[in-house]
């Protein structure tokens, strides 16, 4: 192609419009400028997870976040013997002290909050709660594995909000929708007139329901379905294995990309004539560097900017690439830098096949980057003496949220949490647990499963129970005596948990904790099921469930012993800050 | 032409045969339930009646009643006598369900018939009824059988008694009191498509017309009949209604034909809560659920408040339950006892034999580990009559020189 003169007054514009924007990068595009008295953006609602950090020495100190004592008539530890005139001490959001008034140490101007004769408790944790979601949600057939419901929870404005003055301080929420798979559950922080998602457990549990409810159903139609469920993690190593394979395939892209580059990077440098000579008719001119070929697509993750190839970067032609060559002597080596710019710009690309078209998986991405992989028996432009060959960028697997929780449970980061009523569902859903070799699996509304405890505990399998209420249960399931369950499973060793299973009964907690004890289970195991072993059911037993040095300042504080029916609460604190005060 | 039949039969043995013969001849079908041996039964703590509590108490029973109470149990008495001994356990009476249909809800209502206040739901009675023997499971020592409120004047309720489940001591139910309140109904549940009438208005305008009738003539039949003893004043009413406009209609009624009524259900009561207390009405509360409105937890404290007399009621299963959430939304516990005990009993005009545990009153009782208004004590065992129809039999011991003290209710 020939360079006219017309050409140098647009190549100009475009030197000059490159060099007042800076030199840009060869891939990702330029971020915005940010002006130096641009301000953070404001601070979210709900309180911040970390304390704020001290300044450094000698710049002033900020004043520590001042100590809270609470003391009470009794402490309920839970972790350990109840204390009488007890005290805990918060500073910050962590519990510092615990233990009888007088032997723990009280940090000077400390607010102290006295409740000669009230009870205090670890704030409460409720392992399973509808609370936050709306009755779309919770109706919501078209739920899948890949659904994360921290995305979609809200304030309803009622008092199906008001966990937080019930004494909630931890509630994992979840819906009973009619999907099979209802998404991934999430951990919340109740707090007055509202709450926070607990930040790391965004996605604390996957929701797969192996159950019709107690609708009459014939037992070979039950079975029919529960072996439906068998296929659940079918494919799951295929997948997992079609992703690795592309992360593989993708570094070695990178690799080869990059020796495919250099190789032509320094053919050029070789190719450059030397000082005084003036380039032939045809061939590319000296004195600017040659860019890099333009690639056929950009490496994972990132977009091209532009049209025609990418901008090279560095001494590949980016730090002369974008940037106005410097004036070395007058106009003709300007003309001659404008000329071969205009040369790199109009360059033909390499010679290539067009791509078969290839009919796409559905739902599979948009191959990402330039033009697809030349098919096979192509040739390269480069001959066939010149180096490397231009590598194919690696199409990516089809993405499936569903799938990629699924893996997350196999690996044991996620538990899977299934809703199973009678005998023979919780029967198939221990032997999905054992086929898969689940590690961490929760069965929800488990109340048959006093035909399966010996199993249950031999899985090492968890339980969280709702319908503890005396006679709470629906017809077809009155054989099955739910507030005996947990004094049962009390007895075979098998962790659970007792939950309200629905944000309107959230006041209830701790009467369904007592409707247990009438039941026959020990008084220590009914708290502990609203508290601490409910946290180590949702892995947050660390920091919260029990009153420990350490542990959040999530507290509880009532006019008498929490089973007592009209036992009234006092004091909520939850991270050490007050979220509801009884007047 | 069946029902006919049972109409003509029954209006011939009502017109024939005495009150007290038909009581006498109820009775006779009842086997006899009292044990015939004294009984000494203790425990730490024996509610008598709400305001009178024992601590160490004991009583004796004979024949199926409270022959003594505490310290006034005859030494020669307690020598001779079975003890029954609780332990740490709280006796208090049998709880009392004013209205229940046990399940029968097509045997108590002539359903092609929207007027029918003579039958009697003591004739549908079955004393091995499977949902009756289960009464002493909830602690009910005693239940008013009452006809359906499909009918907007259904019959005359029964005061029945659950018997003994256990395997080792199987026994039928007895009808404890075969004709109690007439049972109206203006709910929503008489308004019937298919007969008249098929509204409230037509339904109050039924009620109005005979009343007017029954006030007027000295002659009728035994529907009639049983209206003009409720202008007398010897027959208590039970009504069905829930809205407002229902108990509105069932207070206009009261008022002008000048009876005390009993609601049943009375869901929007606290609507009305001036003319509750000024017409004297009392009030059956349906089941409280945990799932119910913040406002129909609230209603028993209201009702307290305002001092109308109420009981729990609803389903049999929940009324230990419904008196729990009440009291965790802020009623106090010595009503709520009383609601399950006494007020029924008073309700029912039956307090002289059941709601609490005095002299001469009938020996049903519930045994629990601790106060029953808390959900963590143990429902231990419920007798009937001196026979224990529910629970395992306590340990058995020597009496010990009894200590018992009268304190106020209350006192925890």
């Amino acid at each position: 192609m020939r360079i006219l003169r017309s050409h140098v007054p647009f190549a100009t514009a475009c030197l000059l419009a490159a060099g007042t924007f800076g030199t840009l990068p060869a891939q990702e595009p330029t971020p915005p400028a940010t002006p130096p008295e641009a301000t953070k953006p404001a601070a979210p609602a709900t309180a911040p997870t970390q304390p704020p950090t001290p300044p450094a020495e000698g710049q002033g100190r900020r004043p520590r976040r001042q100590a809270v004592v609470l003391e009470a008539g009794t402490v309920h530890p839970v972790s350990g013997p109840a204390i009488e005139n007890g005290v805990v001490v918060i500073r910050g959001e962590r519990i510092v002290a615990v233990g009888k008034k007088g032997d723990v140490e009280v940090p000077e101007n400390a607010v102290v909050r006295s409740f000669p004769t009230g009870h205090l408790y670890p704030g409460l944790v409720d392992a399973a709660t509808d609370a936050f979601t709306d009755a779309g949600l919770r109706g919501d057939g078209s739920l899948d594995g890949g659904a994360q419901l921290a995305m979609d929870l809200h304030l309803r404005g009622d008092r199906d909000d008001e966990l937080a003055a019930a004494g909630i301080t931890t509630a994992y929420v979840t819906v009973r929708s009619p999907a099979t798979m209802r998404g991934q559950g999430a951990l919340v922080r109740p707090k007055a007139g509202g709450f926070e998602v607990w930040t790391g457990h965004e996605n604390a549990g996957l929701q797969l329901r192996m159950t019709n409810g107690p609708g009459p159903t014939h037992a070979l139609q039950r079975q029919q379905q529960l072996d439906g469920y068998a296929s659940t993690f079918d494919g799951l190593e295929e997948y997992r294995k079609a992703r690795t394979d592309h992360e593989e395939a993708l570094k070695k892209y990178q690799k080869e990309f990059d020796e495919y580059l250099a190789f032509h990077q320094k053919k050029k440098d070789a190719e450059k004539p030397k000082d005084g000579d003036k380039p032939k008719e045809g061939e590319k001119p000296a004195t600017a560097p040659a860019p890099a070929a333009p690639a056929e697509g950009p490496p994972a993750g990132e977009r091209r900017r532009g049209p025609g190839g990418r901008r090279g970067e560095g001494g590949g032609g980016g730090g002369g690439g974008n940037e106005p060559p410097k004036p070395n002597g007058g106009g003709e080596e300007l003309e001659a830098a404008l000329t071969q710019l205009i040369a790199v710009l109009t360059q033909d690309p390499p010679k290539q096949d067009p791509p078969k078209q290839e009919p796409k998986p559905a739902g599979a991405p948009p191959a990402q980057g330039g033009a697809p992989a030349a098919p096979a028996g192509d040739k390269p432009t480069e001959k066939k003496d010149e180096g490397p060959k231009r590598p194919t960028y690696p199409k990516a697997p089809a993405k499936d949220p569903q799938k990629d929780a699924l893996l997350r449970v196999l690996d044991g980061e996620l538990p899977l949490r299934i809703e199973a009523h009678r005998p023979d569902e919780l029967q198939s859903a221990l032997q999905l647990q054992q086929k898969n070799n689940l590690p961490l699996l929760v069965l929800e509304q488990a109340y048959g499963a006093a035909a399966v405890i010996p199993a249950i505990a031999a899985q090492g399998t968890s339980v969280v129970l709702t319908e503890v209420l005396p006679n709470s249960m629906p017809e077809q399931y009155r054989d099955f005596d739910t507030a005996a369950l947990p004094a049962q499973l009390q007895a075979a060793g098998v962790p659970f948990a007792i939950a309200t299973g629905s944000a309107r009964r959230a006041s209830l907690l701790p009467l369904m904790a007592a409707s247990a004890v009438g039941a026959g289970l020990d008084r220590d195991a009914a708290l502990r099921a609203i508290t601490l072993s409910a946290a180590e059911i949702l892995g947050v037993a660390k920091d919260t469930g029990s009153l420990q040095q350490g542990k959040f300042g999530d507290v509880l504080v009532t006019d008498r012993p929490l089973f007592q029916s009209d036992c009234r609460v006092l004091f909520v604190a939850s991270k050490g800050r007050t979220e509801f005060e009884a007047k | 032409m069946k029902h006919l039949l049972a109409v003509v039969l029954s209006s011939v043995v009502s017109r024939v045969v005495s009150p007290a013969a038909r009581a006498a001849l109820a009775a006779a079908l009842v086997v006899p339930f009292a044990s015939a041996q004294d009984l000494l039964v203790q425990a730490s703590r024996i509610v008598i009646a709400p305001d009178t509590v024992l601590t160490d108490g004991q009583l004796l029973v004979r024949q199926g009643k409270i022959a003594y109470v505490g310290s006034d149990i005859p030494a020669e008495a307690r020598a001779r006598a079975t003890v029954v001994d609780y332990g740490q356990a709280w006796i208090v009476p049998g709880f009392v369900l004013a209205s229940g249909l046990l399940g029968q809800e097509r045997d108590l209502a002539e359903g092609s018939l929207a007027f029918t206040p003579d039958l009697r739901a003591a004739e549908a009675f079955d004393p091995w009824q499977e949902e009756l023997q289960a009464l002493g499971t909830f602690g009910i020592t005693a239940l008013a059988l009452s006809p359906s409120p499909r009918n907007v004047a259904a019959g005359l309720a029964a005061l029945v008694k659950p018997g003994s489940s256990r395997k080792d001591a199987k026994q039928g139910g007895q009808l404890a009191a075969p004709e109690l309140q007439l049972v109206l109904s203006l709910s929503e549940a008489a308004r019937n498509q298919e007969r008249e009438p098929t509204s409230l208005m037509g339904a109050k305008d039924l009620l109005r017309q005979t009343f007017t009738a029954a006030g007027s003539a000295t002659q009728g039949g035994p529907d009639l009949a049983v209206l003009r003893q409720v202008l007398g004043g010897t027959r208590r009413v039970f009504v069905h209604a829930d809205t407002f406009a229902e108990l509105s209609a069932a207070l206009d009624l009261a008022r002008d034909f000048r009876f005390e009524p009993v609601l049943v259900g009375a869901r929007e009561a606290e609507k009305l809560l001036p003319r509750l207390v000024q017409q004297k009405a009392g009030v059956v509360l349906g089941t409280l659920s945990p799932e119910a409105r913040l406002q129909q937890l609230r209603l028993p404290s209201q009702l307290a408040q305002a001092g109308v007399p109420f009981c729990f009621g609803g389903r049999p299963d929940q009324l230990r339950l419904s008196a729990v959430l009440a009291v965790r939304a802020g009623l106090d516990r010595t009503t709520a006892l009383q609601a399950l005990t006494r007020m029924p009993a008073l309700l029912l005009d039956q307090q002289a034999t059941i709601g609490s545990l005095r002299q001469d009153h009938a020996a049903d009782f519930a045994v629990f580990s601790g106060d029953p208004l808390d959900l963590d004590a143990r429902h231990l065992g419920t007798w009937v009559a001196g026979v224990r129809v529910h629970g395992d039999a306590p340990k058995a011991s020597k009496p010990a020189a009894t200590s018992s003290s009268t304190a106020a209710a209350g006192a925890r």
